[in-house]
């Protein structure tokens, strides 16, 4: 049970619950727009009980469907700039987002 | 209280007040010559208080990390020591000068160096030397580990290279670093998310970046395309501009009419944005530091902080972010950058602040491309000068500061 019941819903997507940043913004690099766009759509209108919930869940909540959820969630996190402002996967005339090296989360 | 400048459209009306600024184009020379960058690390980065690390990345005694400083051609060790005091030393063994730490961070109970295991405690003192008889006439109290002066302000650990600063930690901040006291950084270091790049462009091209905010409609368009501007201030010009000391700060405008995308509007319910910096309660906690919205503008939205040379804070309410340039050479920089906030207690805090933290990434993404492609031809000889317009007065304090302590320190430009 890789989710958290109420959200089975979104099992489909699970293969975006990625642990680390780098792994969501590589995804979210290798996807085209109809990808990134089907996620977002299919995702967003759960925001709100999401949220709803991990509000209850502590940080040091290892459970895994908690986790799952989260990186689920952080993956809309790394989508919506590009849905919502870019209009593109990846800042075209942009700096190399892999150049940024960041903190393993 | 200084009176709110609330015309975003007027004449100019900064530079007036800063005369010795001067108002003409400014040479690109120090952001390519090789002879200039000479004595920026002379007569600059070896003089000033650098910022190094928050004090929190050094959570207990025996904590240590190292903050390698290629300008001033050193390496630093700080750690904390078992008074819970912060130390820093040049990060070298007093036997042939090897490198004592070489992992960035780590936690220990005393300093052993790699090459023959001399060994020091926390206070640098030398404790143990093996095989020591084989040695001529040693002086285990004379050889401790070089120190090097820090302090912290605010929670920020600066060091300073100097074997006698001219001024404390306290004198340089000076009326900056004043105005902040009451701003809660340690709260809002609850949880910092960390970037770093090696940019291919001279360490103030990469800070004039953030000194100005005029290319947000251009640059930031898509980003940014209302946060920090609205039909009354297009050009987002900035509530109010200063120059103290040797630093500058200003006060950014925010747009209160700025309707977030739909996930950053739910991300804001769980925390502050970094395209909310806007919103929010006007009495925040905050907002009580006499350096936050000096000018009690009803537009605030960021205080940004320049501190010369190379350390840039932005306050805001609920969070802060910063940057540091570290030159690696004339045309090469460690660019550090950190978005800070408190530390998350619930799953949906924490993401809400990884959408700031991938919005902060991907506006950063928007001026890094800009900044090495201007690298790239400033050699051209083409366009040997700047014109800088009102707006952009702290890009031309820095080059004055700059030039300015060159000088002082007796360097020849």
């Amino acid at each position: 049970m890789p989710l958290p019941e109420k959200f089975s819903e979104l099992e489909p997507w699970i293969d975006w619950a990625l642990p680390t940043m780098r792994e969501r913004s590589d995804r979210r690099a290798s996807s085209n727009m109809e990808e990134l766009q089907s996620f977002y759509q299919a995702l967003l209108p759960h925001l709100g009980d999401i949220l709803e919930y991990m509000a209850e869940v502590p940080t040091n909540d290892n459970q895994e469907h908690n986790r799952d959820l989260l990186n689920l969630a952080k993956s809309l996190a790394e989508v919506a700039p590009a849905v919502e402002l870019f209009q593109e996967p990846i800042i075209s005339n942009g700096y190399d987002v892999r150049r940024f090296s960041s903190d393993n989360e | 209280m200084a009176e709110a400048v609330t015309n975003y459209k007027g004449p100019k009306q900064y530079h007036y007040l800063y005369p010795e600024l001067g108002t003409g184009p400014v040479s690109v020379h120090p952001y390519i010559s090789k002879e200039y960058y000479q004595l920026e690390k002379e007569f600059v980065f070896k003089k000033v208080w650098l910022y190094a690390c928050r004090a929190e990345q050094l959570q207990e005694p025996g904590s240590y990390l190292v903050v390698d400083l290629d300008v001033c051609q050193t390496s630093i060790l700080l750690v904390r020591d078992h008074q819970n005091k912060i130390r820093a030393y040049h990060n070298m063994c007093s036997h042939r000068g090897n490198k004592m730490a070489y992992d960035k961070s780590g936690k220990t109970d005393n300093l052993t160096c790699g090459f023959h295991g001399w060994t020091y405690g926390l206070d640098g003192q030398l404790n143990f030397v093996p095989d020591e008889d084989n040695y001529f006439d040693i002086d285990k109290s004379e050889l401790g580990l070089s120190p090097v002066h820090v302090d912290i302000w605010e929670g920020f650990v600066f060091i300073n290279v100097d074997p006698s600063p001219k001024e404390s930690l306290t004198e340089y901040l000076g009326e900056l670093g004043k105005g902040l006291t009451g701003y809660p950084f340690n709260k809002l270091s609850g949880k910092c998310h960390r970037f770093e790049t090696i940019v291919n462009a001279n360490w103030k091209l990469v800070k004039d970046a953030f000194q100005e905010v005029c290319h947000t409609p251009y640059q930031h368009r898509r980003s940014l395309p209302d946060a920090y501007r609205n039909s009354e201030n297009p050009h987002t010009r900035l509530i109010d501009i200063g120059i103290s000391g040797h630093h500058g700060r200003a006060s950014l405008f925010g747009n209160m009419q700025h309707i977030p995308s739909p996930v950053a509007s739910q991300a804001y319910n769980h925390g502050a944005t970094i395209v909310s910096a806007a919103l929010g309660e006007q009495k925040a906690p905050e907002m009580e530091a006499v350096g936050i919205n000096p000018t009690d503008s009803p537009d605030w939205s960021y205080e940004l902080n320049v501190f010369f040379p190379a350390f840039f804070i932005a306050c805001a309410r609920g969070s802060y972010f910063a940057h540091q340039f570290l030159p690696l050479d004339v045309d090469r920089t460690l660019w550090q950058s950190m978005i800070c906030y408190p530390e998350p207690e619930s799953n949906a805090e924490v993401f809400s602040q990884e959408y700031s933290r991938v919005m902060f990434r991907d506006i950063m993404c928007e001026d890094g491309r800009q900044i090495e492609e201007t690298q790239s031809l400033l050699n051209s000889g083409a366009k040997t000068h700047f014109h800088l317009k009102d707006e952009e007065i702290l890009i031309r304090q820095s080059l004055f500061e700059g030039d300015k302590m060159i000088k002082a320190n007796g360097g020849k430009l």
